[in-house]
């Protein structure tokens, strides 16, 4: 798998990474995944790179290009 | 403007295409080494539609020409957001990614999409618009975009061949888990 930005976070990315990629192949894709059940990982991860991204001073970049991505939602997420 | 538009087919069903996809640039791929991290900023399952949305940050180390590094500033590593949305019914895959840095003078904003020809294989449609937002010269501007848009075919190239290796790897490694699998339950039954 691919490292974080954040050397510190890549123990926590690994586990989440590894858990999602399980989840999304034999769950997901087969159309029993609706419950995400790397929740808990990922909090972990999310954790160690939201302070990453706030001191590498990324999080103000992202929040800009968030706003940008809106418009793709709306053509995006079909609803039934 | 200048637009960059590609299309590949990978000789690989579609599940098997867009769970590599996640790790396409792993250490299997070693042709796409710019891309240096790749983190999950969110992701969720819409309970309306069921479809998978992912937000995630790609880190690159900057391969800029020279010259163009030099208008466009010395930092050594660029980022890219990407939000993709994955729709398992009707198998289809979309990207679209934009950069973070460097948005002030140049706007790079690529979609890629992943669906099945067959079962066996799977088309990939990539299309980029580069945009250099420097204002006057429009010689400068055209350069910029010119070579922006040369660097994105040359990892166009690399990102095919590099994500070619991810696919074989992934299926070598799911066939021995399975034969393993499958070793097991005959040892089962056996017992």
């Amino acid at each position: 798998m691919s490292a974080s930005l954040a050397p510190e976070c890549n123990d926590a990315k690994e586990r989440y990474d590894s858990c999602f990629l399980k989840w999304y192949s034999e769950k997901y894709l087969r159309g029993k995944g609706t419950t995400d059940e790397c929740a808990g990982l990922f909090k972990e991860y999310k954790q160690c790179l939201t302070t990453a991204l706030k001191d590498r001073g990324i999080d103000k970049m992202l929040e800009e290009a968030r706003e940008d991505h809106k418009e793709n939602d709306t053509l995006n997420m079909r609803r039934k | 403007m200048k637009v960059f538009s590609n299309e590949e087919t990978f000789d690989y069903s579609w599940e098997e295409v867009s769970t590599a996809n996640w790790r396409k640039y792993c250490p299997w791929n070693d042709k796409s080494t710019h891309v240096i991290a790749v983190d999950t900023l969110s992701r969720q399952v819409d309970p309306q539609s069921g479809i998978l949305r992912t937000e995630r940050l790609i880190t690159c180390k900057q391969s800029a020409p020279k010259w163009l590094s030099a208008i466009l500033g010395g930092s050594d590593t660029s980022h890219v957001f990407e939000t993709s949305y994955v729709d398992p019914e009707s198998k289809k895959v979309t990207m679209v990614s934009s950069n973070l840095t460097y948005s002030n003078i140049l706007s790079v904003k690529e979609s890629v999409v992943y669906q099945p020809l067959s079962a066996t294989q799977t088309q990939f449609v990539q299309d980029a618009k580069i945009t250099a937002l420097c204002g006057g010269w429009h010689k400068v501007k055209n350069a910029v975009e010119e070579a922006s848009v040369t660097r994105f075919r040359e990892n166009a190239q690399k990102g095919k061949e590099g994500f070619e290796a991810v696919l074989e790897m992934s299926r070598r490694v799911f066939g021995e888990e399975k034969q393993k699998l499958n070793g097991i339950e005959r040892e089962k039954m056996v017992l």
